[in-house]
């Protein structure tokens, strides 16, 4: 963390960050000190900054909404030429915009002719979970607003029949004839053969939130954010609950979920880095993501590790069993609960500090993306080719990439996630 | 000594010197194990189990199973939690009738369908199990039920210590548990009524002869499980707070696996709901310090309880055969012994 003594402004603060040319990821703080604030930057008092290298100053924490600084990149030049610099900076970057953007619309980015006649399947891992019922929400309104004349199904198993409910529903909708099939993946590789036979039948398969481990039988993934970049962020809320020292241990889900494994070995790479040398994991238990099991392996771990300061939990069911397990048997003082929650289920733990931070993303916005790049696709529009860019109506510019967590498979990243904590968990939870 | 103890105490006391050796063998496995917060964790989340596994002792004791129960102690667990989050300040009383009678209700389509229409139980609890989670998937509307809108006293209930010797804490929760199993034992061995569970399970066509109503006896057993698995739903909603459609997954299979550890017949006649109590706590005790127990890896913590149930079940028989036939022998020795006497 950055302090500045003195008068501050937010561009004395960039100009700082840069001098100090700081490795990605970093965090910064800015913090003006009562000193005027100039117009030239969006910084704010109090809040996180981390430090990308491609974009220069990403905001964190606080709003959590990760973004760019509107004249960072100005800012970063010498002083003296501040003034000069920036109207040609500005200039420039207008050139560039009216260029980039002509160039790309005339060849790249690939603009989604609506009015289209698709029959589309949702299926989420199964029926009666909050999030799921958001994508279906940002799916309808993508629905909606390209006009498509087929109809959106929203389908799934019961919760006890996910897997054989899974499967059964891909196979029922490729005999249906059904467009494309979304498909949230609760049954690892066992739907390769239904989803194989569903794409040879002509319907085509976007995953979404999970997906096929093997990557066959599969379009295309919709990432809600980088499994790499969950891994950091975890390690670095670790950090910031433990101080810097201390002992985590990991509480996931089943222990044959592909999402989860893919975070918690992302994250143990990201343990890897000097930063977190004096934060240990100490174990990794899972608690099949349901709430009785989860609140009793937490307890567990405690009483494990009597020096156990963070449980991280990287599933929803998880992180609020965990921190109603801490809040019962009053250890919320000693270990701290984090991961990837829900708002509205955290908001009363992470208010009483069991649960001070946590993060997740936006299912709603996963449901848009996920249902314009399968539009796109059962419509012949997009072909799915690595390299592919279109627009996704109010989220921008998408591009289809090789996933770097399974090769040869195609995945488009969606992101950012939102970091909670007391500041905005309320607001989220409404 | 032996010989005066009916099969069922034999089979008590050898689930205690199970206990006890299990507890044993982890002490020296795993640090920091022998402690008050041991019996304080099993405790607290024995209590919902029990309660599950004394509902399911009842209906097994009749010749009958209960798969829809963790369907049933979910549904009752979201339903009263969100008729406390539209009415927060309805008395708590009218909160624990409302969970037992609507448990109560699901009992009673399951005892319609088996012992009225007839169909076999393992079917129509299949049925249920399937039906109830869809209705509740449907009743829950994607919500969950969180801790932020649930009264404080329901949310410290289970942990409320009645009673606390050092670390260690009587819990409400357990307490709740305990009394219930204890009532219903009683119930089970001095009432004459309850009695006829035994006699249904036990020997049908002589139960029908002696002129106990067979469909009636299944009906309330089905009833009463109902009420003991609403019962459960209400402690798991304060338990856990937080409730979605995925609540009490599973529970099917954990109630039978602790009716059967704790000696209850599958085929039905025989067992103690204590019994069930005390294999409930095993399964427990088992499965969570399994997890501390570096040893195994999680992959295979399920086999290896799968394993120690079959084991227990596989040894109970064994035990109790060549009980049976060291018994036989002794009194025949015995008969021989008297017919020896009487008849120079």
């Amino acid at each position: 963390m950055m302090q500045r003594t003195g008068s501050t402004t937010c561009l004395t603060f960039l100009q700082a960050a840069a001098d100090m040319a700081p490795s990605d990821g970093i965090r910064l703080r800015f913090d003006s000190e009562a000193a005027s604030i100039h117009g030239e930057a969006d910084c704010s008092e109090g809040q996180d900054y981390r430090w990308r290298k491609e974009t220069g100053m990403t905001c964190w924490g606080h709003t959590g909404q990760m973004y760019t600084p509107k004249s960072a990149q100005g800012a970063m030049q010498p002083r003296r030429w501040r003034n000069e610099m920036k109207i040609l900076t500005t200039i420039w970057a207008t050139l560039l915009v009216v260029l980039s953007t002509a160039v790309l619309a005339s060849g790249h980015v690939k603009m989604l002719e609506s009015g289209k006649d698709i029959d589309m399947v949702l299926l989420p891992k199964f029926l009666g979970i909050l999030v799921f019922d958001q994508a279906n929400e940002g799916a309808q309104e993508a629905h909606a607003e390209l006009k498509n004349n087929g109809d959106l199904l929203f389908v799934g198993p019961t919760p006890e029949n996910s897997v054989a409910g899974q499967i059964e529903i891909v196979t029922t909708a490729a005999t249906q004839g059904q467009g494309v099939v979304m498909l949230s993946n609760n049954a690892g590789d066992q739907i390769v053969p239904a989803a194989t036979a569903a794409m040879e039948a002509g319907t085509r398969v976007v995953t979404w939130d999970s997906p096929i481990p093997s990557g066959e039988g599969e379009d295309v993934f919709v990432a809600q954010v980088d499994f790499g970049s969950i891994g950091e962020v975890m390690a670095e809320m670790a950090h910031s609950l433990l101080d810097g020292n201390g002992q985590m241990a990991v509480l996931s889900a089943t222990p044959d979920a592909a999402n989860q494994n893919a975070w918690i070995a992302s994250m143990q790479e990201a343990l890897k880095d000097t930063k977190y040398a004096d934060i240990e994991l100490v174990d990794i238990v899972y608690g099949d993501d349901q709430a009785e099991l989860s609140y009793n392996r937490a307890l567990a771990l405690v009483d494990q590790y009597p020096d156990l300061g963070v449980i991280m939990s990287p599933t929803t069911v998880g992180i609020q069993a965990s921190a109603k397990a801490m809040q019962d048997e009053g250890l919320c003082d000693q270990v701290k609960v984090s991961g990837l929650g829900l708002p509205s289920e955290m908001v009363s733990y992470t208010l009483n500090g069991c649960a001070p931070e946590f993060a997740l993303w936006d299912f709603r916005d996963l449901g848009y993306l996920t249902y314009y790049t399968a539009y796109g696709l059962a419509s012949g529009q997009l072909t799915g080719e690595i390299g592919e860019t279109f627009m996704a109506g109010r989220m921008g510019e998408f591009a289809i990439e090789e996933d770097p967590g399974r090769p040869g498979s195609r995945r488009i990243l969606m992101g950012p996630f939102t970091v909670y904590n007391a500041d905005n968990v309320e607001a989220a939870a409404k | 000594m032996l010989h005066r103890l009916s099969p069922q105490t034999i089979r008590i006391l050898a689930l205690l010197v199970v206990l006890l050796l299990v507890i044993l063998f982890f002490s020296t496995q795993v640090p920091n194990y022998l402690s008050g917060r041991l019996f304080n964790r099993v405790s607290s989340s024995v209590a919902i189990m029990a309660l599950i596994a004394t509902a399911q002792t009842l209906v097994i004791l009749t010749r009958n199973i209960d798969l829809s129960i963790g369907s049933v102690v979910g549904f009752v667990a979201f339903a009263t939690g969100s008729l406390i989050t539209d009415n927060p300040d309805l008395h708590w009383t009218l909160l624990v009738a409302f969970s037992i009678t609507l448990g109560m209700f699901f009992g009673m389509i399951n005892g319609f369908f088996v012992a009225v229409a007839k169909v076999p139980a393992i079917i129509v609890t299949l049925g249920t199990l399937a039906l109830f989670r869809s209705v509740l998937v449907e009743f829950s509307d994607a919500k969950s039920i969180v801790t932020a809108n649930l009264p404080t006293w329901l949310i410290n209930f289970p942990n409320t210590p009645l009673l606390e010797i050092g670390t260690l804490q009587l819990r409400a929760s357990f307490a709740v548990a305990v009394a219930v199993v204890l009532v219903v034992h009683i119930a089970l061995s001095r009432i004459r009524i309850a009695r006829k569970l035994y006699a249904v399970g036990s020997n049908p066509e002589a139960a029908e002869m002696a002129g106990i109503n067979i469909g009636l006896t299944v009906f309330t057993a089905f009833v009463l499980s109902g009420a003991l698995a609403g019962l459960a739903g209400f402690l798991f909603l304060a338990r856990f707070g937080t409730i979605t459609v995925v609540a009490g997954l599973g529970f099917e299979l954990k109630s039978v696996a602790a009716a059967v550890v704790g000696g209850v017949n599958i085929f039905g006649g025989s067992g103690l709901v204590i019994g069930a109590l005390i294999g409930a706590i095993l399964v427990d005790l088992i499965d969570s310090s399994l997890v501390r127990w570096h040893l195994v890896s999680e992959f295979w913590r399920e086999a290896v309880l799968g394993g120690l149930i079959l084991l227990a079940v596989t040894m109970d028989t064994l035990v109790m055969r060549s009980l049976a036939v060291w018994r036989t022998a002794r009194s025949n020795s015995k008969e021989d012994r008297r017919a020896n006497v009487q008849s120079p």
